[in-house]
């Protein structure tokens, strides 16, 4: 009897593992890493995988729109995915990984963090896709291969003056009290902007021309968690409180983008201040009405169609089997390389030059009328 | 009541079967206006099964038969409808809300509206004419939760009231009341009599439904058995237990000849607080003792403080403890935990078997072992075989009626349920077993059975404490009885000396009669 | 009803407790032949199915703990916070204080000891309910990740990312596939066969009815197909990879807690808790003691997601843990536990836990964008516990119920006739 279960059960169990054993496909292949590197090239009707943020921002939004019409246009199949508006780095890490699956050979990435994908990048990698970080540097990985974005130095830098620009137009001579926000930590580019716009406040800083009301000048302090709105409006709300109680004027508060600038002006008005210079970043629609009404100061045209077409470009070179176009490769080190850059230049925008910045902007031009 | 009285509600040849069971097979029934109406019958017999018929719970199609009420065939589709036509069915399990007040509860999903409103005026009012007819003396704002069962019971009759009720069913109304309680309810159904309104009471009380009934029906495994007049058969007692269990019961209690050995286990001094009140006295000093192979009954009245003695002792499971000394085979024991009590030989059978003796969730091997479970265990891990094994082993010898040990135990009757409760506390190898009204809510055979159980157990040698409201029950089984009020041990009786009204006077009386 | 009871008991053997593993493990497989249409084949691929594995692994090791609290009547809605905290203090102990990493996991075990014990006592000797406990838990845990971490990202070393991200080695002669996953695979099978044998002799010992041996040879086939079939997935993946580090883990730790909860004393005294604390209490079980230890556990393993999280993502940050405890409970409750506590399995919760990965994985891979994908996940948990409930309170076939009747403990096989009486309606309708 047991003889006879055992035999009858090695019997199925074999004959199980065969067909099955036979059925299965092996994928077992050496690794295929080089593929994109020394420029083979790929089929034209290849998939690219693009995996941005989530939804926070009218950019992102327009950014995947002209990716999915843009690399169709070029003949590519496109798959363009936001992480979700809770669970954004496990989202994405699992979206990116659905692209390896699914054979893309270009991989966009616009982080949502820019140094947890690391795992998702090396396979990638491994699965011979060629990684382009989008907009925010990856970092802690030898597996990026380009990093494509505004140069955001220069960002910080332009909004440095624009602030000084700002308060001077208003009030000639100083002091002047300025607030500091910067971006999202995990954001490798919220330094950047920051440091940028601090090469130009410092100097005034330590003059004694620009007082900073609440004292808080480390980025640590001035950090803006996942460049929430609503956490730079609870900020401000508290600065003004503990700060600015009675008739303490602010000048001029720095914002490292236009959603961050218009809940800093929302939380001053609140408070019933007068409205301070407020820079900001993006050429958000809103921001834009703010300007032309005379609230927010100043953002920062960085033009999306631009980016995401010289993107498109650099897809099709690696297509072609082409070195992209680079003209930086020595100012971006992630932790684990240098990595070869193509940086555009960002150009301010005020009420003044705004009818000429966003001319060929459909949607913004109007507004500027 | 007139003998030319017209008949109210007729069923005729109701038949319900669930997958694999039939549960009414051709069952029969007449009820005539302005009656008092009782169905008797063993659990399983097909009562409650036959009262949801009536009361659209299982709904028309779902069952065949006809169901005449006042001269129209109906067809409840669920129990609104039957509610509409003036049927309201009070059940065991009350249901009301207990952080709610009397008028609140009356009026629960029944509120007077005025424009989109509750009318609270109109709700007190009605509440007061309510509580009047059903002889509760309450402010209508008292929670529900603050009166006890037996006014909450009078509660839900009122509600029934509100719903202007033709005919009343109560479903074991008594159940969970006291004998001065169960006595006024009794009256009110008399006095409900007088005013025409017609009741069927299902009830396992013989001696009250002798007392109240006008007509019986017996039923015996989903079929009618005979229908009594009450006046005209001469019918008492021993008359129903005969139809309901198809045979004659010599003795409503085994024979039995006690074999009383030493005193074994010993508690003085036993001071205990009310755990949410630091005034009340739960336990005042109470002092007894238990021989081996002797049952030893308490006496009380509801809330004398019987059951809070008991789980006192069971590893502290209630109130606060302030003194006392437990003591077996001579040396003190510390009773800490209920881990402590069942260590040292303590089993407590709640009087609550749903809410706080049995996890219905469980099915009946896993809650024969769950009080030690180490007995099945070897390092820690539960061996399945030795569990079916043992469950099999109570199932065949407490003779539980369920087609396996693997069957949930809330598809139990509730005798059934309560020898699965007996099971789990024998598995514990107790020397002392306190079970406290174990016989409550229990059909005559079951009954039986249990006090069969308990007589065995004392053969044994272990001691047994009986709680119980059934003054009868305790003459009938115990070998001693003490009796308890408000906190206090007054009375110490033999089983020679034990009249129900001695007991019933020391009772009530805080005096303590010098032990014999 | 009848019907598929008949079915199930000819081919699934009655009521032996492998028949149910069986159940389950061919309910999985539906799934995954149905998103194996929607995607062309690319769900099974062994690229995928790695992915999927290393990627859920975390969720599903926070639905076994979720599953012990669950059953025991609490919810613990503080792991994501519990995780994320464990995350950043390991990263920074090994990154500023250049701690080892294998005493990186131990520091990370012991802070999810000490949350555990913490929360733990608050619930078990204090008395608050789990829901504030730990919903205080979520917000001290988080607010102190981002007091240490800055709200910055803090990578981790190499050897740490193993246990998130790492393989098992390439050893031994070329076969074509990755030589320890086939081990294993086979210890698997083996493991499979040995449960069966004994399982029947188990029934022969109660002298309960044992299934014809063409059934157990079915059924045996059938496991050991599937087995077989996803050994040689993880195995034939590409060079370097093989069943993930993380899937390892969380198989040693879904035997151990189902063999815990199902077979031990401390399992039962979970259960017994969750279906009447007061009756379980005054059965002997030490009520403080078992709630606090399920307490406990759920911050241990929550720590050890936490960990395998930053180790995958190689570094710790300030959104980790966002949402998790959501998924994980949504995990156990499509796994067929009940809100009132009680009922659930370790099994069923991983079932749930793997519809869910396979359901983001799927629409992934077709390309539905994440908002579609909360929106369908939202509408899948509602769906599966409400036609449940549904199909209970009628009587009727119950999908979760069958789902999951593989898993619960010594469920009888065949319903008792009349259903459920009135006064169990409540507990019926929440019992998933």
């Amino acid at each position: 009897m047991r003889r006879l279960v055992i035999r009858s059960i090695a019997a199925v169990g074999a004959a199980a593992l065969l067909t099955l054993g036979t059925a299965c496909s092996n994928e077992r292949e050496g690794s295929t890493s080089s593929d994109s590197a020394d420029g083979k090239g790929f089929a034209k009707d290849s998939l690219i995988g693009v995996a941005l943020p989530a939804k926070t921002s009218e950019n992102w939004v327009l950014a995947g729109d002209l990716f999915s019409d843009g690399l169709k246009d070029a003949g590519f199949k496109a798959d363009v995915q936001y992480a979700g508006a809770s669970t954004t780095v496990a989202d994405q890490q699992a979206q990116i990984s659905s692209m390896v699956t699914k054979g893309a050979k270009v991989i966009v990435i616009g982080a949502t963090d820019a140094s947890q994908l690391a795992t998702q990048v090396s396979q990638a990698k491994e699965a011979g896709a060629t990684v382009i970080a989008y907009d925010r540097l990856i970092t802690n990985t030898k597996d990026v291969d380009y990093y494509i974005a505004f140069d955001n130095f220069k960002v910080g830098q332009l909004q440095g003056q624009a602030l000084i620009d700002g308060m001077k137009a208003k009030k000639a001579k100083g002091p002047w009290t300025i607030e500091l926000f910067s971006g999202s930590p995990d954001d490798n580019n919220s330094k950047v902007f920051f440091d940028g716009a601090m090469e130009v406040l410092k100097p005034l800083i330590d003059k004694g021309d620009i007082v900073v009301g609440s004292g808080q000048t480390d980025i640590k302090q001035t950090a803006t968690q996942g460049w929430k709105a609503e956490n730079a409006q609870q900020r401000m709300d508290s600065l003004l409180t503990s700060a600015y109680g009675g008739k303490k004027t602010l000048d001029g508060v720095l914002s490292p983008n236009d959603t961050l600038a218009r809940a800093i002006l929302t939380s001053v008005k609140g408070a019933g201040k007068a409205v301070p210079v407020v820079t900001g970043q993006d050429s958000e629609v809103e921001s834009v009405k703010s300007i032309m009404a005379g609230e927010q100061y100043s953002t920062i045209n960085k033009d999306t169609r631009k980016l995401v077409a010289e993107t498109i470009n650099m897809v099709k070179s690696v297509q072609k089997g082409d070195k992209p176009t680079i003209n930086d490769t020595k100012s971006y080190d992630n932790g684990k390389k240098v990595v070869p850059s193509y940086l555009l230049p960002p150009v301010i925008v005020t009420k003044e030059n705004a009818a000429e910045a966003y001319a060929n902007d459909p949607k913004l031009a109007p507004l500027t009328k | 009541m007139s003998p030319t009285a017209t008949t109210l509600l007729e069923m005729r040849s109701i038949t319900k079967t669930f997958p694999g069971v039939t549960a009414l097979a051709e069952v029969n029934l007449a009820v005539r206006e302005g009656e008092i109406h009782a169905i008797c019958g063993e659990n399983g017999a097909g009562k409650s099964t036959l009262m949801k018929v009536l009361s659209g719970v299982h709904p028309h199609g779902s069952y065949t038969g006809d169901i005449v009420y006042r001269g129209e065939q109906v067809r409840f589709g669920d129990i609104r409808a039957s509610e509409q036509a003036g049927i309201v069915i009070i059940h065991q399990e009350l249901a009301l809300v207990p952080g709610m007040s009397i008028t609140e509860n009356l009026f629960l999903g029944n509120e007077p509206r005025r424009r989109g409103a509750i009318d609270w005026k109109t709700a007190q009012r009605r509440a007061v004419e309510l509580m009047e007819e059903v002889g509760l003396r309450e402010d209508p704002d008292t929670l529900i939760k603050d009166i006890g069962v037996g006014k909450q019971q009078l509660v839900e009759i009122a509600k029934a009231f509100a719903k202007d009720v033709k005919l009343l069913i109560l479903d074991e109304p008594t159940a969970a009341l006291n004998e001065d309680d169960s006595q006024h309810l009794l009256d009110l159904l008399r006095g409900f009599r007088e005013r025409g309104v017609t009741s069927i009471i299902i009830s396992h009380k013989l001696n009250e439904i002798e007392a109240v009934a006008d007509t019986i029906t017996i039923l015996r495994d989903g079929r009618t058995i005979e229908s009594l007049d009450v006046r005209a058969d001469g019918v008492n007692e021993d008359r129903i237990v005969r139809g309901m269990v198809g045979r004659e019961l010599d003795s409503r209690f085994p024979d039995h000849t006690p074999d009383i050995g030493e005193v074994f286990f010993e508690v003085r001094d036993w001071t205990v607080r009310h755990p949410s009140s630091d005034e009340r006295l739960v336990c005042k000093g109470s002092e007894f003792h238990v021989r081996r192979g002797e049952i030893v009954g308490f006496a009380g009245l509801m809330g004398a403080g019987r059951t809070e003695l008991a789980m006192s002792l069971f590893g502290r499971s209630y109130g606060t403890w302030l003194s006392g000394q437990v003591f077996k085979d001579g040396e003190e024991i510390q009773l800490k935990t209920v881990s402590d009590a069942i260590r040292h030989g303590l089993a407590y059978v709640s009087e609550d078997r749903k809410s706080i003796g049995l996890n219905l969730l469980d099915d009946i091997k896993t809650s024969m072992v769950a009080a030690k479970l180490s007995k099945i265990a070897r390092r820690r891990v539960i061996d399945p075989v030795r569990e079916h094994q043992v469950a099999e082993e109570y199932r065949q010898s407490l003779r539980i009626k369920t087609p396996g040990v693997d069957e949930g135990v809330v598809k139990l009757s509730g005798g059934n349920q309560q020898k699965v409760v007996l099971a789990k506390w024998m598995f514990t190898d107790p020397d002392l077993l306190i079970l406290d009204e174990p016989t409550r809510g229990i059909d005559v055979g079951a009954k039986f059975e249990i006090y069969g159980i308990i007589q065995r157990l004392v053969a044994q040698g272990k001691g047994v404490i009986v709680i119980s409201s059934e003054l009868p029950e305790l003459i009938g089984l115990c070998d001693r009885i003490y009796t308890v009020f408000e906190g206090t041990i007054t009375g110490d009786v033999a089983r020679a000396d034990a009249e129900p009204e001695l007991l019933m006077k020391q009772m009530t009386a805080t005096k303590k009669s010098p032990t014999p | 009803m009848s019907r598929i009871t008949d079915l199930q008991k000819n081919l699934f053997g009655g009521t032996a407790s492998n028949a149910r593993q069986f159940g389950m493990i061919s309910t999985l497989v539906a799934i995954v032949l149905l998103f194996q249409i929607w995607t062309d084949g690319l769900t099974l691929t062994s690229g995928n199915l790695i992915a999927v594995v290393s990627q859920y692994s975390y969720i599903l090791i926070l639905a076994i703990g979720m599953l012990m609290v669950i059953v025991a009547g609490h919810i613990d809605l503080s792991v994501g916070s519990v995780a994320a905290f464990t995350g950043i203090v390991v990263a920074k102990a090994m990154e500023e204080y250049s701690l080892p990493w294998p005493l990186g996991i131990v520091l990370g075990l012991l802070v999810g000891v000490l949350i555990g014990a913490w929360q733990g006592f608050w619930v078990a000797y204090i008395g608050v309910p789990a829901f504030i406990v730990t919903l205080a838990g979520m917000l001290l845990f988080r607010g102190g990740n981002q007091y240490i971490g800055n709200a910055d990202t803090v990578p981790v070393p190499e050897g740490f990312r193993k246990i998130g991200a790492g393989f098992l080695p390439e050893v031994g002669p070329d076969t074509g596939y990755n030589n320890l996953t086939l081990l294993l695979g086979a210890a698997a099978c083996a493991g499979v066969v040995w449960r069966e044998w004994k399982a029947r002799q188990t029934r022969r010992e109660m002298n309960a009815d044992v299934a014809p041996l063409w059934v157990t040879g079915i059924r045996l086939a059938v496991m050991l197909g599937v087995i077989v079939f996803a050994t040689l997935r993880f195995a034939g993946g590409r060079i370097g990879t093989s069943l993930p580090i993380s899937g390892i883990i969380l198989i040693v730790l879904v035997i151990a807690y189902s063999h815990y909860t199902r077979n031990t004393i401390g399992g039962r005294h979970i259960y017994a808790v969750g279906g009447n604390a007061r009756a379980a209490e005054l059965s002997g079980v030490k009520l403080k003691r078992v709630n606090f230890l399920v307490m406990m556990n759920m911050s241990v393993l929550a720590a050890l997601a936490g960990m395998i999280f930053v180790a995958r993502s190689s570094a710790s940050g300030p959104q980790d843990g966002l949402s998790w405890e959501l998924d994980a409970i949504a995990a156990v409750f499509i796994g067929g536990a009940a809100v009132s506590g009680g009922l659930g399995t370790v099994s069923g919760s991983i079932v749930g836990g793997l519809v869910m990965a396979l359901l983001n994985n799927g629409l992934q891979l077709e390309g539905v964008g994440s908002d579609m994908v909360q929106i369908i996940k939202g509408l899948v948990l509602l769906l599966a516990v409400a036609f449940d409930v549904y199909n209970k309170s009628q009587g009727r076939f119950s999908i979760i119920g069958t789902l999951t009747r593989p898993f619960r403990r010594d469920d009888p096989a065949e319903p008792a006739a009349p259903p459920a009486p009135a006064s169990d309606a409540d507990k019926a309708k929440v019992a998933g």
